[in-house]
């Protein structure tokens, strides 16, 4: 079984986001980047299966600068097999429509049988992606996935939907699906899997040079418009202040 | 058309985020005189049909195809693409709920037109349209423009237009075929369900007292029923509280939890991610209390105390009651 | 008794039985022995006049026994003396079944003046012991133990078939007691090497060889730029036990001083140091000849551990129990399977070097920085660094005011990476390795090291040594606090108000040996000092230890444990020494005070010693 992992390299949720001056951007160089938190759930998820077939190869592919490589090499030392590195020139990340054809146009002759990645990225969050690549690689796709399951060449999917409710999907391979943070527990690289991932293949892709669909006009922190109301006090005071807010201005209670 | 909306089916009734996607089309339609219209399909689009048409929409467009009487992404997506096909309309407009982020990345790969997701708001004029995204977990906000041909496809966020907006009307209503092949759609469903047992409905709820990770642990939460009760509210949680196991998923409360648009919404101990806010940010009035002043619930919040829930909550209790 | 005649056939028997029995014995020990001495590494003989004296406390002087557990630990003595002073009488027992007396009637008259008391005593102990064993039943001692009861038994007897045999009686039922007496010894001979009862032979040995400093473990040295073969090498050598650590696993007696201790047994947590990283290990040792057995190690408890030593510092037979850092590396470096919550830690030291991913701090910003003109390198450690509690940095701050008020100099280093000792105690060598280099290298110009953070302290002084030569010396502030005031260099009032009490940090009171420096310093701001229950080097963890601070599921009380403990002192204020300790308390304190109390306030020494200084 041939599995892809799409993976993403994204500011840490801990990191400043300094914008540049324009603010177009951040300043990138002051940003601390890690692999998307939901893609690695999407590589467990790969490598889980691997492991219960006992066979397979599993590879990460990632989009993005020079410094992407880290997280493909991080994905390595878990246990993934290969990496392809697709060569991003762009200022900031790319848009899921094109993201989703310079994927489609590296690993069309791979012929994957399933393509793993992150419900939505922690940086744009457009969670478009993997659905994208498999429209355009004609897989079955879903997203939202909380469990998956091989059965009798089909994958059976465990959907997440609103309001508390789940809904088991069984679907044909080849498939593309986006797994939800949580749907298992991500390892951590063992020494051997550190050590051996330098020996790992990264194929480095430069893909055709295309436009974005869309452009970021600018970038800025959030003005709270909304006039928050302090109340402040001595706990028994606050206490007072609340019920009058509850009756008077709210008028419940 | 010019502005299409997509409406989807909330067990025959049209679900909340559709009727914000009407206000949003007709909050566009109204600043630049573009015609608008719906979408509906599936098993239940002769309810969905008679609902949307009381809306002041141009037409109502409906789909008889039992090929969608099951949601598929693969049937979805097949038939919108084609409407849009057949229809050309400029925007096509989505409630942000988890059926579309299913479906509508595919339309948008069949289409190759950029699909502007979980828009917060729009921004239109003769010369260029412009989307405002929440990124890096809404700590950053872009104003994004899409390239290119129409049709664009967006997305809003929920409670980003209020369905209270939607304006009502007389909406004609128009048949569309699609042709769908059953070879089309790869997938089979099963029934949804719950996991665990005893559902309360917080998104009819009028008062909701709401507990968070910042409570501390599960011994203090009688405290917050205590609370809830003396106001005659429900309770809610966010995901951490659900997740540690103090109350049932059921009271969840955000994007993978119920939708919730009460009277008031008092938060106690949430710090305000954006996962729970998506959830409770349509409440009429939210009040805040945690200790931590740089949450970012505060944002939002149109009252805030920055104390010691586990000294307050026992005293308001006794002030309500008392009186 | 005058000389009772034995048969030729008697004693042909008397001599097989004696040989059976002994050869036994000799196999069994000696079976451990082989398994003991294919450990990793050597037994230590270094120090030889500390460990020879430290050996005689605790094995002669019972100190360790009657400390823990003052009655059982006396009625444990006058065993363990009656069965010394023995030695000569069970000797001249089986003498006397070949034939011959050892004593001239006149020494032997001395000698059982001497003997019977002691006997006396021996009887009272072992009913004592029995008695609190089977009636009791304390929960330390586990399951009810067959062996014990029979030891007992055959221990009541040997004295009173000793109390018989030295009065005048008839030939036969001098016999027969004499034939009683010798069995049950040659029946011990078979039973002590095959049951805890080894600890008679072993635990003097054990004590003898345990390590001076704890915890005790040996370093991982990880090469990055080597082969696969010697990487191999080094990751199957974690799963190998030290000698020093198979011996303990023979010398353990199963009291469970070290379940009575563990903060993680007493919060409720799985963690059962006395089988977990003992007992469970005994029958792979056996079973396997072999000392390949770290991986048997109970994961779940082992991740619960906090690391403290209390365990290893209350055994009384030498044992270094503690063995997280055992099952920690190897879940880590050979498996791969890190606890959620710990992943995100290491990866933050990884990439930026400390443990909240920060990318600067406004405390070291404010702080001086280090120049070689200046006496100090003031070590922040991430907590104080990136305020784990904010309460904190006041701390630091009012530390830095009394080495001003002494002019003593000092500055940060600004490149200061943490310490390292999450990753350390939490199996990540190879981070650890990673951060050590670093700091080995912002360290190269100082002499001197200060530090509020005695986790920090222990990594940069014991922990780093074992890796490479250090080239400074590393002392925690309380010391350096107890060597101004000690050297008049500062001045501090005896105005402090309230009941004080001070809660020893288990890094500092154990592991760096710092009891006295705090209560100096304490005593000369306050003449209102009361002790907590379990304090000096018996301190109680906070239950941050280990990188329990960043575990986020907290299941069970491990971390209020010692709160409640404050909190029923009574204490006006609690003082702590370690910034763990001080979060730990400040977060445990305000939900267990009861109602109508104040609150306790939690303060450092540091602040303690500056708000009562003269200026």
């Amino acid at each position: 079984m041939k599995i892809a992992v799409l993976v993403k390299q994204v500011p840490s949720p801990e990191s400043p986001l300094p914008l540049v001056s324009n603010e177009d951007w951040l300043d990138e160089s002051q940003v601390a980047y890690i692999m998307n938190e939901s893609d690695n759930y999407a590589l467990e998820e790969a490598l889980q299966i691997r492991e219960k077939n006992n066979d397979g190869e599993v590879v990460v592919v990632s989009l993005g600068p020079d410094r992407t490589q880290k997280v493909i090499r991080e994905a390595l030392s878990k246990g993934a097999d290969r990496g392809i590195h697709i060569q991003s020139k762009d200022k900031y990340p790319t848009d899921p429509l094109l993201a989703g054809s310079l994927f489609a146009e590296t690993l069309k002759e791979e012929n994957f049988d399933i393509i793993f990645s992150g419900l939505q990225s922690d940086d744009l969050g457009y969670g478009q992606t993997g659905i994208i690549l498999g429209e355009l690689l004609g897989m079955s796709t879903a997203t939202l996935a909380m469990s998956t399951e091989i059965i009798n060449n089909k994958i059976k999917v465990k959907r997440e939907l609103e309001a508390g409710y789940f809904q088991w999907v069984t679907m044909s391979l080849p498939a593309s699906i986006s797994v939800q943070s949580g749907c298992n527990t991500p390892r951590y690289p063992s020494l051997k899997g550190i050590m051996g991932a330098k020996k790992k293949e990264i194929h480095v892709v430069t893909p055709s040079v295309k436009d974005q669909n869309q452009s970021i006009k600018k970038i800025y922190a959030p003005s709270s418009a909304k006039e928050t109301v302090m109340i402040e006090g001595s706990v028994d005071q606050v206490v007072e202040k609340l019920v009058t807010v509850f009756r008077n201005e709210i008028k419940i209670a | 058309m010019d502005i299409l909306v997509v409406l989807e089916d909330n067990n025959g009734t049209i679900h909340r985020m559709g009727i914000e996607s009407v206000a949003a089309a007709q909050h566009i339609s109204n600043t630049l005189g573009l015609s608008t219209g719906a979408l509906v399909m599936g098993k239940n689009t002769n309810s969905l049909l008679s609902e949307a048409s009381e809306y002041d929409l141009d037409e109502v467009l409906f789909i008889n195809n039992e090929l969608l009487n099951e949601y598929s992404s693969d049937g979805y997506a097949e038939a919108v693409k084609q409407v849009i096909d057949q229809e050309n309309p400029t925007y096509v407009l989505f409630g942000h709920s988890y059926q579309v982020r299913d479906y509508v990345p595919r339309v948008s790969a069949k289409l190759m037109r950029p699909f502007l997701a979980d828009s917060i708001s729009i921004h239109v004029d003769e010369k260029e349209v412009s989307l405002t995204k929440q990124m890096f977990n809404a700590k950053l906000f872009t104003d994004i423009s899409p390239h290119g041909d129409t049709p664009f496809l967006i997305s809003f966020q929920s409670a980003s237009f209020l369905s209270d907006d939607a304006v009502q009307g007389n909406a004609k209503t128009r048949e569309v075929s699609i042709s769908l092949d059953s070879s089309m759609i790869k997938s089979e469903s099963e029934e949804p369900f719950k996991e665990s047992s005893g559902g309360v409905d917080l998104s009819a709820a009028e008062l909701i007292v709401s507990v968070g990770r910042g409570i501390g642990k599960e011994e203090n939460i009688p405290m917050v029923q205590d609370l809830a009760e003396a106001l005659g509210a429900e309770i809610s949680s966010s995901r951490p509280v659900v997740d540690s196991g103090w109350l049932p998923p059921s009271h969840q409360v955000g994007s993978s939890g119920q939708a919730v648009s009460p009277k008031m919404y008092l938060a106690l101990g949430i710090s305000g991610a954006i996962q729970h806010v998506v959830g409770m940010k349509a409440s009429k009035n939210i009040v805040v209390i945690n200790k931590d002043p740089e949450a970012p619930i505060f944002e939002i919040a149109d009252y805030g105390v920055v104390g010691d829930l586990l000294e307050i909550i026992p005293k308001l209790t006794e002030a309500i009651q008392s009186k | 008794m005058h000389d009772i005649y034995f048969s030729f056939a008697e004693k042909i028997v008397l001599g097989l039985g004696i040989i059976t029995c002994l050869a036994s014995f000799i196999y069994e020990v000696s079976r451990r022995l082989l398994i003991v001495f294919k450990g990793l590494g050597t037994l230590p003989f270094d120090r030889f006049g500390a460990r020879f004296w430290r050996m005689f406390r605790e094995v002669f002087l019972h100190e360790k026994v009657v400390k823990g557990r003052f009655w059982p630990g006396l009625m444990h003595a006058f065993v363990f003396w009656g069965f010394v002073i023995f030695g000569l009488v069970t000797i001249d027992h089986f003498a006397k079944g070949f034939g011959f007396s050892l004593l001239s009637p006149n020494a032997h008259k001395v000698y059982t003046m001497i003997v019977t008391p002691f006997s006396i005593l021996v009887i009272v102990g072992i009913l004592s012991l029995a008695y609190r064993r089977f009636i009791t039943k304390p929960k330390a001692l586990g399951k009810l133990s067959p062996t014990s009861g029979l030891v007992a038994f055959f221990i009541v007897v040997l004295m009173v078939t000793y109390l018989i045999g030295e009065r005048e009686i008839s030939a036969f039922f001098w016999k027969i007691n004499w034939w009683i007496h010798s069995a049950i010894i040659l029946a011990f001979l078979f039973l002590i090497p095959r049951s805890k009862h080894l600890h008679l032979v072993l635990a003097p040995i054990n004590i003898f060889f345990r390590p001076f400093d704890q915890p005790d473990h040996t370093p991982v040295n990880i090469d990055l730029e080597g082969s696969e073969e010697e990487l191999d090498d080094m990751l199957a050598g974690l799963t190998k036990m030290t000698q020093n650590q198979a011996l303990d696993i023979f010398s353990c007696v199963e009291c469970g001083r070290c379940v009575d201790v563990c903060p993680a047994n007493r919060g409720g947590g799985i963690l059962d140091p006395k089988h977990h990283f003992i007992l469970d290990l005994r029958e792979p040792l056996l079973d396997t000849k072999d000392v390949d057995v770290l991986s048997q190690i109970n994961v779940e408890a082992g991740w619960e551990c906090t690391t403290c030593q209390a365990c290893t510092e209350v055994c009384p037979v030498g044992n270094h129990v503690e063995k997280s850092d055992e099952i920690r590396r190897l879940e880590v470096l050979v498996e791969g399977k890190v606890p959620q919550e710990y992943q995100k830690l290491f990866t933050n030291l990884q990439e930026t070097g400390n443990t909240e991913g920060a990318t600067n701090s406004p405390l070291a910003e404010r702080l001086p920085k280090f120049t070689q003109d200046k006496e100090y390198v003031l070590w922040l450690g991430c907590f104080a660094r990136y305020e784990l509690d904010p309460e904190f940095t006041k701390s630091v701050e009012n530390f830095t005011k009394i080495l001003d008020v002494a002019n003593v100099t000092y500055g940060i280093l600004e490149q200061e990476h943490c310490s390292g000792d999450p990753v350390n105690r939490l199996g990540d060598k190879l981070t650890y390795s990673m951060l050590r280099e670093h700091n080995m290298e912002q360290l190269s110009e100082a002499k001197k090291v200060v530090t509020l953070c005695p986790h920090c302290a222990l990594n940069l002084e014991k922990e780093y040594s074992k890796y490479d030569t250090i080239t400074y010396t590393v002392e925690h502030h309380t010391q350096v606090i107890e060597q101004l005031i000690t050297d008049e260099r500062i001045k501090v009032n005896k105005t402090a108000n309230g009941k004080i009490t001070y809660h020893d940090p288990c890094n500092l009171s154990r592991m760096l040996d710092e009891v006295d420096a705090p209560r100096t310093a304490i005593n000369a701001a306050s003449d209102n000092f009361i002790e907590l229950p379990e304090s000096g080097k018996n301190t109680l963890c906070c239950g941050a230890g280990g990188g329990l601070w960043w575990k986020k599921e907290t299941t069970g009380r491990t971390h209020l444990v010692r709160a409640e403990q404050v909190v029923e002192s009574e204490a006006d204020t609690v003082i702590t020494g370690c910034n763990f300790c001080y979060g730990m308390m400040n977060q445990g304190l305000k939900p267990l005070t009861p109602e109508g109390r104040n609150e306790i306030k939690v303060k450092d020494l540091a602040d303690l010693v500056a708000e009562n200084i003269s200026q």
